[in-house]
Formats: C-alpha cells, sequence, structure tokens
C-alpha cells in the first residue's frame, strides 16, 4: 500500500491539503489510515476549514481499500466450488491412490518427504506423467533430476497394445503438457509463480488444455540457503512461498506437490527438514522411505485433512475406531461444544462521515 | 507483488516498508533521486532497486504473450536434446554400462567411498576422457579440477594421459584401417594444458571459487566437466554453526547446479565418508549430512567387496539401481580383471 502522496496521480481528490491533514495525525500511507481510528479522524476533518473535500478523500481512501480485500464466500458457495472444481488427480500409483482414496487433493498442497533417495522424484515423474494425458503439468526442478526419459518409458509401458506410429504421437501429445522449469534459487521460484499466476488470472477458459498440477522438486533444496541465521528473512520467504503455492492451489484449481527431504531428529530418528513453522503449512504430508534390503518402498500418511492418522500413545480399539479420548499429558480439558452467540456488526464504515457529535 | 518476493537485503527493505513502500506497484511512478532521498540511500542503490522492481513488472507483461512460464520447456523438446547429450566415459566398460554411458552431462554427480578406493583417481581419468575428441565419441571439452585436499598428482595424470592416447590409437588402427588421415595428434602434453587446475585452502576459497566458476566458464566455452575433490574437506574440521554449514553447502550446491544446467557441462564432486550411529549400529555413510545427500542429482558410492573395488548406484533420476567392479591400474580406470566379476541388477 503506498503513501498517500503517490495516490494523488490518480484520484485527485487526495490533493496536498488532504496530505496535511493526514499527516497531522500521523497518516503517511494507506497502511496507516486503515490502523488509525476513523471516527477521530472524521470528526476532526469536521472541524477543519475544508471539511467537505476532505471528507471526500476519506470517503475515496475508503474505496480504494474496498477493492483491497478478497470477496466473501458462504458455505454454499464453498460446497459448490468444491464439488465442481475440487477433484482427485490420480498418481497412476496404485498404493498411493489407495491410501488417499483417489490421488492427490486439487486446490491443496501435498508434500512428499523422505530420506534421500527414497524415490520422491519418481512419485512425481509418475503423476506427472499421469496428470499429463488430460492436463498442462508444470515441473520446477532445483536439482536438475527432471527425466524426460523416465516420462516416456511411464507412459510407453502402459500403450503397449498401440502401433508405433499410433505411440508415439500420444507420447508427443502427453509430454507436450509438460512443461520443465529449472529454478536455481527462491527469488526465482517467486517470479515463475508471480508469472504463472499472471498467465492464470488471464487464459481463456475452456481453450486448450488447464494446468492442474504444480510441483516443485524440491522446496527445501530452495530454501536451505536463506533459512536460520540471525535474521529471520528465511523463515519469512518459507512461509510467504508456502502461502502463495495455497493461494495458487485454491484459486486456480491446482494440486501442487513439494518435495521436502529429511534431516536427523533428537535420538537417531529422522524427521522433516523445513523446521516447525513449516509442518502446518502443507494440507497433506506423505512420509516415503525404503527397505533396501527387500526393495520395498513405503508410503504412510502424516497428515491429511480428511483422514484420521493415528497419532502414537492414541489406542485404537481395533475395529477401526479410533479412541481420540485425551489424557494427561495433553493440552486442554475436554473441550465444550462451540456456542455461538449472534452480535450486531458494526455499521458500515461508511457511516463514519455522518456528523457523530462536535469535539470540545 | 510484494516487496518481500525482491531480492534484496534486509535492511534495504526494511527501509523501503518504514517509508511506505509495500507493493512493486508503489515504486512505478517515483524516480530514484527521490526514492534515494526518501529512504536515505545513494542514488545507484536507488537506481538498482527501482530497476529490479521494474523488471519484475516486465515478466508480468512479457508473460502475456510467450508460453506460460518464461523459459520452461516442453517434454517432447526435452526427450529429443536429450538423445543428443554426450555422456564422459569413466574407461571401464562395465561402470559405463551400469551408468548408462557414463558421466552425464548437465547433472551433478555425487561420487563418494572410503579412503583409498579410488575417488581422486576417478576424478582424474574422468577429466582426461572428456578430451577424447568427438571422432572418438567423447566430448573434446576441459576440464576444470578443483582441488582441496591436495592429492592431484601431476605425474599419475600425465601417465593416464598416456594411456589415454595409446588407447585411441589402438581404437584407430582396429576399426578405422582404411582412415588413415585421422591419426592422433594428440600429445600427453596437450591433454594437461586442458586441464584447468585451481587448488582451495579454505571453505571460503571455495565458495568464492565456485562463485567466480560462471564467469570464468562464459570465457572458456568449451569447459565440459568440473572435479571438485573433495568437496567436504574444508567443510569437515572447524565448523562450530552446523546451521551455517547446512546454509552455505545448500547455497553452492544449488549454484553448481546452475552451472552445469546453464552451460550443459558435468558436475562431478568427490565425498569422504563417516560414520552414522543408527538403531544402535555404526554405518558407514557419506560426509555433510542429510540434507548434502539431497542436494545431487546422482550418486555412485564406491566400495570394497572382499578385494574387489565396486561402484553402486545409489541415487539416480533414471538409472536403474545397479553395482559393477572395477580396477586402478597403471593405466588409470579399466574393467576389473577378476573371472568372478558381475554387475548386479537390484
Amino acid at each position: 500500500m503506498s503513501p498517500l502522496k503517490n495516490l494523488e496521480r490518480e484520484y485527485p481528490i487526495i490533493d496536498s491539503n488532504f496530505q496535511q491533514f493526514c499527516a497531522s495525525h500521523g497518516i503517511f500511507s494507506v497502511e496507516d489510515f486503515l490502523i488509525h481510528d476513523l471516527y477521530t479522524l472524521a470528526a476532526y476533518a469536521e472541524q477543519n476549514i475544508s471539511s467537505e473535500t476532505l471528507k471526500e478523500g476519506i470517503t475515496q481512501v475508503l474505496s480504494i481499500m474496498d477493492d483491497m480485500h478478497q470477496p466473501c464466500l458462504n458455505g454454499m458457495e464453498l460446497l459448490e466450488d468444491a464439488k465442481r472444481n475440487k477433484h482427485f488427480l490420480p498418481t497412476g500409483i496404485q498404493g498411493i491412490d489407495l491410501l488417499l482414496g483417489g490421488g492427490i487433493c486439487v486446490g491443496q498442497l501435498t508434500e512428499l518427504v523422505g530420506p534421500s533417495s527414497s524415490g520422491k522424484t519418481q512419485v512425481c515423474l509418475q503423476t506427472a506423467s499421469n496428470v499429463a494425458r488430460n492436463y498442462m503439468v508444470l515441473y520446477l526442478d532445483t536439482g536438475n533430476s527432471f527425466s524426460p526419459q523416465r516420462i516416456a518409458h511411464f507412459l510407453g509401458k502402459t500403450n503397449e497394445l498401440a502401433s508405433a506410429k499410433a505411440k508415439d504421437q500420444i507420447l508427443q501429445k502427453v509430454m507436450s503438457n509438460i512443461l520443465c522449469h529449472s529454478v536455481f534459487d527462491i527469488f526465482g521460484m517467486f517470479n515463475v509463480l508471480h508469472q504463472l499466476e499472471y498467465h492464470l488470472g488471464h487464459q481463456d477458459r475452456g481453450g486448450g488444455c488447464q494446468m492442474r498440477l504444480l510441483i516443485v522438486d524440491s522446496i527445501s533444496l530452495l530454501i536451505a540457503p536463506v533459512l536460520g541465521g540471525t535474521s529471520s528473512q528465511g523463515r519469512a520467504l518459507m512461509t510467504s512461498a508456502g502461502y502463495l503455492l495455497k493461494k495458487l492451489a485454491h484459486q486456480h484449481n491446482l494440486a501442487v506437490l513439494v518435495i521436502n527431504h529429511t534431516v536427523g531428529g533428537e535420538g537417531g530418528t529422522s524427521k522433516p527438514a523445513l523446521g516447525e513453522s513449516w509442518k502446518s503449512i502443507p494440507h497433506s504430508r506423505l512420509l516415503l522411505s525404503c527397505d533396501r534390503g527387500s526393495n520395498v518402498y513405503n508410503v504412510s500418511i502424516l497428515k491429511h485433512p480428511s483422514m484420521v492418522v493415528t497419532p502414537d500413545g492414541v489406542k485404537s480399539t481395533g475395529e477401526n475406531v479410533v479412541d481420540m479420548t485425551e489424557r494427561n499429558g495433553l493440552t486442554a480439558p475436554r473441550a465444550h461444544d462451540l456456542v455461538c452467540i449472534p452480535v450486531p456488526r458494526p455499521n458500515n464504515l461508511l457511516n463514519v462521515l455522518e456528523p457523530v457529535g462536535k469535539i470540545i | 507483488m510484494e516487496i518481500w518476493r525482491l531480492p534484496i537485503s534486509a535492511s534495504q527493505r526494511g527501509k523501503l516498508i518504514s517509508a511506505g513502500y509495500t507493493s512493486l506497484s508503489s515504486l512505478s511512478s517515483i524516480s530514484s533521486s527521490d526514492l534515494s532521498r526518501e529512504l536515505k540511500v545513494s542514488e545507484s542503490e536507488a537506481l538498482d532497486i527501482l530497476k529490479l522492481a521494474s523488471h519484475s513488472r516486465g515478466l508480468e507483461i512479457s508473460s502475456a504473450s510467450c508460453s506460460v512460464v518464461e523459459g520452461a520447456q516442453n517434454a517432447w523438446d526435452m526427450l529429443h536434446d536429450e538423445e543428443s547429450l554426450m555422456h564422459i566415459t569413466t574407461s571401464s566398460a562395465d561402470l559405463d554400462n551400469i551408468l548408462s554411458g557414463g558421466i552425464h552431462c548437465k547433472e551433478v554427480t555425487e561420487i563418494g567411498g572410503v579412503p583409498g578406493i579410488g575417488k581422486t583417481q576417478l576424478g582424474i581419468q574422468i577429466a582426461v576422457n572428456v578430451q577424447i575428441p568427438h571422432d572418438f565419441g567423447g566430448l573434446g571439452g576441459k576440464a576444470i579440477y578443483i582441488d582441496t585436499e591436495g592429492s592431484f598428482m601431476v605425474e599419475r595424470a600425465f601417465q593416464i594421459a598416456e594411456a589415454c592416447i595409446e588407447d585411441m590409437s589402438e581404437y584407430n588402427r582396429f576399426l578405422r584401417k582404411d582412415f588413415q588421415a585421422c591419426e592422433i595428434r594428440m600429445h600427453p602434453k596437450d591433454i594437461l594444458e586442458n586441464i584447468f587446475y585451481f587448488r582451495v585452502c579454505s571453505y571460503t576459497e571455495q565458495i568464492a571459487l565456485i562463485n567466480y566458476l560462471d564467469k570464468f566458464i562464459s570465457e572458456h566455452k568449451d569447459v565440459k566437466v568440473v572435479v571438485v575433490d573433495s568437496v567436504t574437506f574444508h567443510f569437515r574440521q572447524d565448523f562450530d554453526d552446523m546451521a551455517l554449514r547446512t546454509r552455505v553447502l545448500s547455497g553452492m550446491a544449488l549454484k553448481l547446479m546452475k552451472l552445469a544446467k546453464k552451460f550443459s557441462l558435468a558436475v562431478v564432486l568427490l565425498n569422504q565418508v563417516t560414520t552414522k550411529h543408527t538403531e544402535g549400529s555404526f554405518q558407514l555413510a557419506l560426509a555433510l549430512g542429510d540434507s548434502w545427500s539431497h542436494t545431487c542429482t546422482s550418486r555412485i558410492v564406491l566400495y570394497w567387496n572382499g578385494n574387489e573395488r565396486y561402484a553402486y548406484i545409489d541415487k539416480s533420476p533414471s538409472l536403474r539401481s545397479a553395482s559393477a567392479a572395477y580396477s586402478v591400474t597403471a593405466r588409470g580406470i579399466r574393467n576389473s580383471s577378476s573371472s568372478c566379476k558381475r554387475i548386479k541388477m537390484m
């Protein structure tokens, strides 16, 4: 939000008189306007000689602010949106699709965590090849591990009956739906996401393939050089990246898949990297592991918005019922039901400019 | 787009925000002299900030015209590009087999193993093999060898280069009997001339060198491989702050990835081993920790199996897990000569 003087060009009502008036109350930018008490400001404006123009100026700034917030949606609209847009994207890997009840969710941020060489990139490549049959995929690659060979291999396996020429055509069509871009630092990723946001906001609906999957391989490598240290800029960048990805997912109906790695925790167990601040950002987290001896790869759910994950220490009564009674040591005593009491809405801010009475 | 997405320093960002500029659009209509006066910074700094802001805005406008994201390539084109990429042979046919041709370009390959297994030998062999001319199936490029331990021996490199040239003449004689014109005009001296050698003595020198490589390789466009032997040495001792080490190593890995992609060269990092205490037992693992093991594109682990040296592909985006035997001879890295060797596919 810009300083008030920069708005003068577009909105001539915010002239130097108005700016001086605001400056006398310590308001220099639109942000300051927001946090100031508008009733007192209006009252002071009333006292001033050019009260009409000042009040018009205040109205103008308030209407600028009105344009800046997201639209409100009610529950029915959200449900409609969920039913129409937020489907599952099958990954093509039977075990994972079964575990997740269909695939990865559109509109959500899914994280794949695992130690090195546990198959994270392979899961992403297979998912990309599966989704690319019908939709566009954007693959952001930080470690030069995007392998078109592997994608061709995955696609070739399922087209055994077709002739060679048809196979080639299908291969070309599907592989043209996968876009791969290399990013090597976090600001590069922000640039790409910003361009993507702009493009998705302006693309014509119904023309060509829609983009449905965004893969970031891997986000932990991008954040690691800035995280930690004396300044908290790294953590701020990390949370901003997370929110931007979630916003893209929700507004443009994308499924976002990011890869994280594991580091050693206390006691020799491994835990996902990027720390506690990142833990709550992805909607679902999947832990991959590999048993080298038997060449078996495991997936387990660490967190999912619509599934109960049995944490350690919570008893399961054995009939697919998880006993969630809280015990000593957990945070709060049994929660009470939520009670909703309607509260009258505050008056519309624009009514502020009604004369409130003189201030002595 | 917000200010925090610009790559500027924290103090500049703080000044911009306290002056009220929190979005890029607010910077669109101000001149650099006004900005420098308001932020109390020098005019050149204000100019830099405005340039960054307009560049980010320019990206927004240009994306409207061309594809979804500037610089993205689709997988079909990449598949065809990949088919024309060459690999750097390791001079051991078994090893090349499991690597499907050799060390890949455009990738960062990490090679680790216990002391004495032949990591430096492999590094020198790769630095020599990258110079095999196109006629013989090589890349015909130059090599950069970054030595952190002082284990590069010029006499050994000379020996390996001589053996490589002898092998090329043999190949010439067997397969191209009628092409007398394709005689080898290379001398071991030429091969040594094409290896750019850097010796680093501390981790700051290592970081500075990697930052400088971008400029160096822009001037010497035919460099096709960068060998770092070893990447661990200066990061193991005297590093008290582990968080700093992780940050520095990740930054270095990203820069190397960028180099590999931008100039289509191969980056080979040699790593040492350490013991890890997991689940009550001590195991050998590559040094520098979990974060570092995540940063390379492919990893090859060298180990002893009885009396034999073996190489095992630990991580790769497109290769199968396999191990193969190799040996270190007077002529360099060659196939293992034992009779019971076999390639084990996982």
